[in-house]
Parts: C-alpha cells; structure tokens; sequence
C-alpha cells in the first residue's frame, strides 16, 4: 500500500471506555470521510477506514504527501454535537433532536423532568424524549457537562438537528 | 382533490410531484434531509419539514419520521416518488392506518407485486408468459444447481425483493453458478434483508419493453403504450424511448393485452409498469411490475400527452379514470437521457463534490427534469441523477439528433465532478443504436476493450473524446 495522504486518527473519541461509544466513532469517521472526499481535488484510488482505534486512510497512486495541497485529515462532528465556540465565556454545546417530533422534557405528563437547568449530566444520560408516530426516541447527551439552559419549551414541535438545551462540557471542549 | 399533499422524497422526482400539485391547486409540503437544506424542491413548497440527516435510513427511509411531517403538515395524502419508501407496503399500511392516502396501489397489492416468487405465480395464474425458471424462491444451493441445469445456462439468479437492478447475478456456464448464487444471496441479504432468490432463464439479447398502466379502485385499466428500455449498463437503465423502434404492432399490442390483464387480476390502482423481455424473434415474457411512477415516465408523457402525476393524484382521490384508451393517441418518438454524476472512463464511479457552473440544454421540443443548478454539491448520500433530458420530434431519425444535439450543450464545471453526457452521446451516435438493432447487451458491447487495427493491442474506447457532431 502506498503512503497514505491523509490520516485521520480518533484515539480521542475511543478512549472513554464506554461500549456505545463505537457507533458514535463509525458515524464521526463516515462523516469525516466524505467531507474528505467531497474535498479531494480528484477521487482516490483507494479508501481504507478501520476501527479501533479508528483511522481513515486514502491513496492517490503516484502522487506523494506535499505540504502545499495535502487534505488536513480532520473530524466532522456527528449532528448531535456542535464546535465550541470560540471567546472568553464558558464553551457552550449544544444537545439536538434526533429527529422530528415532539420534544418532551419528562417521561410522562406531570413527572419530574429528565433533567434540570445547572444539572451535571453524564454521557448516555438521558435528558428528554422526542415523540414521533407514537415511538419514544430518547434524546442523550453524548457527553459530560452541565445543563445551562433549554432552549426549546415542553411540547414544542422540533425538526432534526434544532437545537434542545445548551451545556457546558466538563472537559472544556 | 387533496388540499395538502407531502412528497417524501427528493432530487428531481420530488421537484416534479411538486409542480405537479401546484399545478392542480394542491399545497405542497416536502421532508427533507440536512444534505438537501438547500435543494430546489425545499425553496419550491409550501412547508418543508426536516426530517433527518443525509443518511436515508435515517431520514427518506424513516417511517416515523415522514408520518410526523405528515401530520404536522396537516397533509392528505403522501407521494412518494420513486426509490425509497414509494414500494415499501409497511408504509402504505400505516399510511392506511393514519388515515393519510398513500399515492400508489394498496398496501397488500405491493406486497404481493413486490414479492417477485409472488408476483410470477399471479402473472402465471392470469396468463402471462414467463420465462422459465422457478415459481417458489430456491431452498438450498444444491437444489438451486439441479433447477440451474433443468432450466438450461444462461440463468439468472433474481433477488425476491430485489429491483432497480440490484440482486441480480448471471451465471453462464454450471462452472460459474455457485459462486453467482451465492454472491446474489449474500448482496440480497445484506440490501434487502431478504436473502431469498429464484432463477430464471437468461436471454443474452433480448430488448426490454415495458408497458405503462393506470388503474382506478373501480377495476378499470389501460394502458398508454410502450417504452423501451433496452439501453442498460448492469441493470440500470441509462436511455429510453417510446415508442420501441422496430417492434412489430401486433407483438406490443399483445404485451399490452397482457399488462392489462395482469393489472386487473392483481387488483391494481394507480400508475404502475409491466416489464418484458422480447426475444427480437415474436417472443416476449413477463418480468416484473413496478409498483410506482418511474424514472423514465416523461417519455410516455410527451408521446401520448397525458400527465401521469396528475393522473396518480387524480386516482388516488379516489376518481374513476377520466381517460379512456381511446383518448391516447401516441404521437412522434421520445427520447430520454439520465445524465449521472459518473466518470464513464474509470468504470462509471459515481463523482460528487459541488458545481461551480451548469448549463443543460433547452431549445424546442427538449424537456429537463433537474434538481441541480450551479452551485449545488452532489452529495455522497444518494444517487447520481443529475438530470434527465427527454426531446421529442415526429420521428426516431429527428429525436435522435435532437438528443446529440441536446446532450452536446450539456456543460458542467466543478472539481472533481464528471458527468455521463458525453458516453451518452457516443451510445447514441452508435450503429446499432441508431439503427434499432440494439438489445440490453449494447452497452456492454460499447465498453468491451476491443483490437486496434494494425497496432496488435487492445484498448477501450475513449469516452473523453467529443464525441462526432450528428450530421
């Protein structure tokens, strides 16, 4: 195999211990393949993606690294997770719906809600619930942190990805 | 007619449904996924309702998610285009069961078209002539061998849920089989999550004729004549037209009785296709039914001059027919053209990436179903459909160089980005095309590596090149 122009390592994202972490690590290394590809100046010969720890590989045959024009190998963050923002304040993210539904902050009318404003939530925690067609979908943080402030109210209609309630992540990122 | 209608789908099937409903005064509200925030068909409707990320299980594929919109859109009915959920009879089902119209035939209708071991022992049962091979899906590789040499080699291996040309192996010689029955049940398992197959005898020249139906919920069905689909490359069709040049009357008229026949034994209603094979020598044989409209249903459109969308609404209001046979009256030759996304010189790989620049043709008597323009990104997600250009003219010689001409205007600029315009074109401009004396190994032909005269080396032909202006 040639010399691979683009490695993408995601020790990081493998390195919490959690079994359920691996679907998240698939969809982050999908995710940022085909943004690579979309990006490559022309399509490669080869792409190999393994996990575990997970790395993504492409070959273009006869066409070594160059620092110039070289794709930066980088992760693309799965829908339900936003960059940090970037200032002096506390790094804020984001939870979002993972489809459209109805947003529901309790199990069940009158019930306590999953979680409270200034809450620390831990990853695989469940925070809320989107109904559609009658199916309870859980919504989860995928990450420790702190729960700032819900941005969407009890019983508001929600599309996938609109943002639920922000946080802020224990480990600053 | 229905108030509000959701189109679950996309691309430009979905920007056709939708002008097809504004057209008749119908609101249109459409699902899309993160991939598609920005596609023509979102700033065309009404109400547009995200529904998921770029993967289609997720999103295109979700049956909660599409019912949710529909609900919240407060529509009637859902069309569902073609691909994804449009021959998914669970979803028609609890369409049926939300009290929402699914646009297409009822629910056990599709399951037992759908089901292709069904599907060929209904057909048989109404007298429609198959080929041989088996009713009941294979049970074990062993028996599949013996039934492989009964029905004599060429055979085909067929998924039992498979179509659109997938699940589909060849197996020439009883040396090859095992492993082409084996690979087609592994692919079918793993796409359809049905690994069951049939066999069928393969004809290795053979045309592909279909036939266009529509059908009311009250028993009547007609046909709008045939198109001709001949022009594939592994199963996937690339050109079509209607009528099929050098057919002869009687044998369509007869494919025609058949489809007729076969709708009203299976209890049809809406649009739907009956697929052949004609064996070039009067013989045809049924193959299948597509439960939906299809990709190439603008050929049929601009020769008979019925909209088939407003018919499939129109239908699915619960109407009789307000055609008759009488009133299609095929006029001319049509010609469509699926430009793809694909890089014709490296084996058809499917090129996204964004488009700086597009111009597709236009001029008289040439229709352009899009959804791209400049500046849209093909995405991974889905399938490399760019546009679909379909000309008419009074007959086949004039089509013909109206497409060349046609295709020749096709101009894309985008890094990274090839499209089929030009294999097209050279498919086209080709003897035996041009000459209706292809089949559905034409392509196949086209790309064989083939000897250079005088050089003593083989090599493939280019398809970079411009092709030859029509004379």
């Amino acid at each position: 195999m040639s010399t691979p122009d683009s490695v993408a390592t995601l020790d990081g994202l493998m390195n919490d211990g959690r079994p359920d972490t691996l679907p998240s690590v698939l969809e982050a290394a999908k995710a940022s393949m085909i943004e690579l590809l979309s990006q490559a100046p022309f399509p490669p010969s080869a792409v190999r993606v393994t996990v575990g720890p997970v790395t993504i590989e492409m070959d273009w045959p006869g066409t070594a690294p160059d620092a110039g024009t070289a794709l930066e190998a980088r992760v693309v963050p799965a829908p339900a997770q936003t960059m940090p923002t970037p200032g002096d304040g506390p790094v804020l993210d984001h939870i979002h719906a993972p489809t459209v539904g109805v947003f529901y902050r309790a199990p069940e009318p009158g019930a306590k809600p999953f979680v409270s404003e200034g809450d620390t939530v831990v990853p695989g925690q469940q925070v809320g619930l989107v109904e559609a067609m009658k199916l309870m979908i859980p919504v989860e943080s995928d990450r420790q942190g702190t729960i700032e402030e819900f941005l969407q109210p009890n019983g508001a209609l929600v599309e996938y990805g609109d943002p639920l309630c922000s946080f802020v992540p224990a480990d600053g990122r | 007619m229905f108030r509000t209608v959701l189109i679950a789908n996309r691309g430009e099937i979905a920007l056709r449904v939708a002008r097809a409903c504004r057209e008749l005064g119908i609101r249109v509200a459409v699902v899309y996924s993160t991939e598609d925030t920005d596609s023509e068909v979102v700033r065309y409707a009404d109400e547009a309702v995200r529904i998921g990320p770029g993967a289609a299980q997720a999103s295109y594929l979700s049956i909660p998610a599409v019912m949710e919109a529909a609900r919240r859109t407060g529509a009637e009915a859902i069309h569902p285009g073609y691909g994804f959920l449009s021959e998914n009879a669970d979803f028609a089902e609890v369409c049926a069961a939300e009290g929402i119209t699914f646009i297409g035939p009822p629910p056990e209708v599709m399951e037992a078209l759908g089901d292709k071991s069904t599907c060929r022992a209904l057909m048989a049962d109404a007298g429609l002539p198959l080929l041989p091979g088996t009713l009941d899906p294979v049970s074990s590789p062993r028996e599949a061998e013996v039934l492989a040499a009964e029905i004599g080699f060429p055979v085909v291996v067929k998924a039992v849920s498979g179509g659109g040309g997938r699940g589909i192996g060849v197996a020439h010689s009883a040396a090859e089989f095992p492993a082409v029955y084996r690979e087609t049940r592994r692919h079918a398992a793993a796409v359809f999550g049905d690994g069951r197959v049939y066999l069928e005898r393969y004809l290795e020249s053979a045309r592909h004729v279909e036939i266009q139906v529509l059908a009311d919920r009250f028993g009547n069905v007609i046909h709008l004549g045939e198109r001709d689909c001949s022009v594939q490359r592994r199963h996937q069709k690339l050109i079509e037209e209607a009528p099929a040049p050098g057919l002869d009357e009687d044998v369509v008229a007869a494919m025609a009785e058949h489809a007729v026949q076969g709708a009203k034994a299976a209890g049809y209603v809406g649009a739907g296709t009956f697929e052949f094979l004609y064996d070039g020598r009067g013989r045809f044989y049924f193959m299948e039914v597509n439960c939906r409209i299809q990709v190439e249903h603008p050929v049929t459109e601009l020769v008979t001059g019925v909209d088939l969308v407003h018919e499939q609404l129109w239908i699915a209001a619960g109407h009789p027919l307000r055609i008759g046979r009488q009133d299609v009256v095929p006029r001319g030759c049509a010609v469509e053209c699926r430009i793809n996304a694909e890089d014709a010189d490296r084996d058809f790989v499917p090129t996204p990436g964004l488009i700086d620049e597009l111009a597709l043709p236009s001029g008289p008597f040439v229709r352009v179903d899009t959804h791209v323009r400049s500046g849209s990104r093909i995405s991974v997600f889905y399938d490399p459909l760019l546009a679909k250009v379909t000309v008419w003219a009074p007959d086949r010689k004039l089509a013909l160089a109206r497409m060349g001409r046609a295709l020749d205007e096709v101009r894309l600029e985008g890094k990274g980005i090839r499209t089929t315009a030009g294999f097209l074109r050279s498919v086209v401009d080709s003897g035996e095309f041009s000459t209706a004396r292809h089949d559905t190994g034409l392509v196949g032909r086209l790309l064989e590596p083939r000897p250079v005269a005088g050089e003593g080396r083989v090599t493939a032909p280019s398809h970079a090149q411009q092709p030859p202006k029509a004379s």
